[in-house]
C-alpha cells in the first residue's frame, strides 16, 4: 500500500472514537489521483468523521492519515486541497469578492480571482455581501472557495443537498468538468443518483468500515439484474427462497426483491402468493445494489 | 513529497480582513470600546467630583485592564462560539490558513478595540489631572494591551467548547467577575477577605497590581511575583485554548 504512488490521500487502519463511541474501526481508504470517488453509507457510517480526518480537523486514535504525503493537520498538506462542507457558513459582512480574494491568498498558486468568479457566472454577485445571498448562491460561493486554489483534490461533502434540480444539474456539470481537468474528487452523498452520475468509484461504508469498493457499474452488476417490487403477504424468508433472489426486504408497504432472473422469480412469486398486488419490475439501480450490500435494516436515508 | 510553501503575507491579509469585519459590526464593537470608558468617567471622575490625581491614576491602572478584558472575552469567546455555530471556523480550518494566523488576526482585532478603549480612558484621565512620565505611559500602554492576551486565550478556549449562547453567558460572568474580584473597580484592599482570596486566581488581579505599580500606586506583594503569575496564567490559558481547538472538529 505504501507503494501506491497514485494515492494522494489515505487513511490507513484508522480507528476513531467520538464521545466514547467507536465511529471508525480499522478503516483503510485510498483516494487516487484523477478519480472521482463517492463515499456512501447510512447515517453514522463514518463518512463525516473520515472527511474530518482527511481535512485535518480530527486526529485518529490509532492508524495514520496522509494527505499528499503529509499530516493533514499541517497547513501545507491542505494547500493542494479544496473543501466544500455542507455545514460551513459564510461571513455575513464580507463581500463575495473580498472573501474569494482572501481565500485565494491562502493558496500558493491560486486562479485569478476574476476567473474564479467567472466560472458559472458569479461575477455579478461579486460586490454583494455574503449575508445577502440566497441559499443556492451561497452554495455557489462555497464551490468557488473550494476551487480557487487550483486544488489537486476536491472534497465535496453533500454538495447538492437542499439544491433544486436545475442547480444540482449545473453543479454536476461543473464537477464533471473539474474531473475532466484531472482533479481528484472525493464526494460524500446520500444521493445515489449523484454517485451514479459522477463517480468512477464508489466506496460503501457501514459501521466504520468499507464494505464495498467498486465502479457504479460493477456494483450494479453485483446486485443482480432487476428489482421486483410488490405487495405480498409472504415473509422475507420465503421470498429469499424463491429462484434467483439475492436480497429481499420491506420497502415501505412494499417488499423489494433483488433478483438475477426477474422472469423466474416473478413466475414463482405469482404461484406462491395468489393475492400478489402492485407488481413492478425495474433494472437494478445503484440504490438497490447498495441496499443489497448493507442489508434491509441499514438503508441510506434519502 | 515536499511541503508546498504557503504564500507570504497570509498573516497580514487575514488580520486586515478581521479588522474590516469587526469594523462592519459596530453593534459588537462599540459597547466593548465605550463601556469601560463610561465606567471610568462615571465611577472615578464623576462620583468623587474632584478626585486627587493619585486616586485617578490608580483607578486608571485598573480600568485600563478592564478595557482589555471586554474585546478579548467577547471578541474571542462569544465571537468564536458564534462563528463556530455558523460554520465559519470550519471554513477556515479546512483551508490552508495556519491556525496561528487565524488566532493572530483575531488578536489584532481585539487589540485594536482595546487600543481605542484605553485611548478614551487615558484622555479622560489626563483631563482629570493625571500626569505620568513618558516611561510610565509606555509601560502602561504595553501592559494594558498585553492584558488582551490571557483573556483572549481564555475566550478562545471557551468559544471552542461552548455554544454561542453559553459562551456569551460565561463571558459576561467572567467579565464582571474579573473586574470585581481582580480589584479593577474597587481596590483589592477594600474588598472583603474572601473576595481578595478568590481574586488571586484571576489574571486581572495580577495585571491590575502590575498596572498600579507602574503608576506608582500602592500594591499588594511584589510586582515581580505578579508578573511571573500573570505569565504562568497566560501559558495555562494557551494550553486551555489549544486543547479546545484540537478537540473540536469545527
Amino acid at each position: 500500500m505504501q507503494d501506491d504512488l497514485s494515492a494522494i490521500a489515505t487513511l490507513a487502519k484508522v480507528s476513531k472514537r467520538l464521545a466514547g463511541k467507536p465511529v471508525l474501526d480499522g478503516l483503510t481508504l485510498k483516494i487516487r489521483a484523477g478519480e472521482v470517488t463517492a463515499l456512501l453509507g447510512p447515517n453514522g457510517a463514518g463518512k463525516t468523521t473520515s472527511v474530518g480526518l482527511l481535512t485535518g480537523r480530527l486526529q485518529p486514535d490509532t492508524g495514520t492519515v496522509r494527505l499528499f504525503g503529509l499530516d493533514p493537520t499541517r497547513p501545507a498538506a491542505r494547500s493542494r486541497m479544496g473543501v466544500m462542507l455542507q455545514s460551513a457558513g459564510l461571513p455575513d459582512v464580507m463581500t463575495v469578492f473580498e472573501l474569494v480574494t482572501l481565500q485565494s491568498g491562502y493558496y500558493p498558486n491560486p486562479r485569478p480571482v476574476a476567473e474564479t468568479l467567472a466560472i458559472a457566472g458569479l461575477s455579478d454577485l461579486a460586490k454583494r455581501r455574503c449575508g445577502a445571498l440566497s441559499g443556492g448562491q451561497a452554495r455557489r460561493v462555497h464551490y468557488r472557495l473550494a476551487i480557487c486554489g487550483r486544488p489537486a483534490l476536491l472534497v465535496l461533502d453533500e454538495p447538492t443537498a437542499a439544491l433544486d434540480r436545475v442547480s444540482r444539474q449545473a453543479l454536476w456539470a461543473t464537477v464533471r468538468a473539474a474531473a475532466d481537468d484531472g482533479t481528484a474528487i472525493l464526494l460524500t452523498t446520500h444521493d445515489l443518483a449523484e454517485a451514479d452520475a459522477l463517480a468512477d468509484r464508489v466506496l460503501v461504508m457501514d459501521r466504520g468500515r468499507i464494505v464495498a469498493d467498486d465502479s457504479p457499474a460493477a456494483l450494479r452488476a453485483r446486485a443482480g439484474g432487476s428489482v421486483v417490487r410488490c405487495r405480498t403477504m409472504l415473509p422475507p424468508a420465503l421470498l429469499l427462497a424463491l429462484p434467483a433472489v439475492r436480497e429481499a426486504g420491506p420497502d415501505g408497504t412494499d417488499q423489494r426483491i433483488i433478483t438475477g432472473d426477474a422472469v423466474a422469480t416473478v413466475r414463482a412469486l405469482c404461484s406462491a402468493d395468489p393475492n400478489l398486488a402492485d407488481l413492478r419490475i425495474a433494472d437494478a439501480a445503484l440504490e438497490d445494489a447498495i441496499a443489497a450490500l448493507l442489508g434491509p435494516d441499514r438503508r441510506i436515508a434519502a | 513529497m515536499t511541503a508546498a510553501a504557503l504564500p507570504t503575507g497570509i498573516w497580514r491579509r487575514e488580520a486586515v480582513a478581521e479588522l474590516k469585519r469587526s469594523w462592519r459590526l459596530p453593534q459588537f464593537l462599540l459597547p466593548t470600546v465605550l463601556t469601560p470608558a463610561a465606567f471610568y468617567a462615571l465611577f472615578t471622575l464623576a462620583i468623587s467630583r474632584t478626585p486627587s490625581p493619585a486616586v485617578a491614576a490608580a483607578s486608571l491602572a485598573g480600568y485600563g485592564v478592564f478595557a482589555a478584558i471586554g474585546p478579548a472575552l467577547f471578541g474571542f469567546g462569544a465571537g468564536v462560539a458564534m462563528e463556530r455555530e455558523q460554520g465559519l471556523i470550519e471554513l477556515k480550518r479546512v483551508s490552508p490558513l495556519p491556525a496561528d494566523a487565524f488566532v493572530a488576526a483575531k488578536l489584532v482585532a481585539a487589540l485594536a478595540a482595546t487600543a481605542a478603549a484605553i485611548a478614551i480612558i487615558y484622555l479622560a484621565a489626563i483631563l482629570a489631572g493625571v500626569r505620568l512620565s513618558a516611561g510610565q505611559w509606555l509601560l502602561l500602554i504595553a501592559l494594558h494591551l498585553a492584558s488582551t492576551l490571557p483573556f483572549g486565550l481564555i475566550g478562545l478556549g471557551l468559544g471552542m467548547r461552548m455554544s454561542g449562547k453559553g459562551a456569551v453567558a460565561v463571558a459576561n460572568a467572567l467579565f464582571l467577575g474579573s473586574a470585581v474580584l481582580g480589584g479593577l473597580w474597587v481596590p483589592s484592599t477594600m474588598l472583603p477577605g474572601w473576595m481578595q482570596a478568590v481574586g488571586q486566581f484571576a489574571p486581572s488581579y495580577h495585571l491590575g497590581q502590575l498596572a498600579r505599580a507602574i503608576v506608582g500606586a500602592d500594591t499588594i506583594g511584589s510586582p515581580a511575583v505578579h508578573l511571573v503569575v500573570a505569565l504562568a496564567m497566560t501559558l495555562a490559558a494557551s494550553g486551555w485554548a489549544w486543547t479546545g481547538w484540537r478537540r473540536s472538529p469545527a
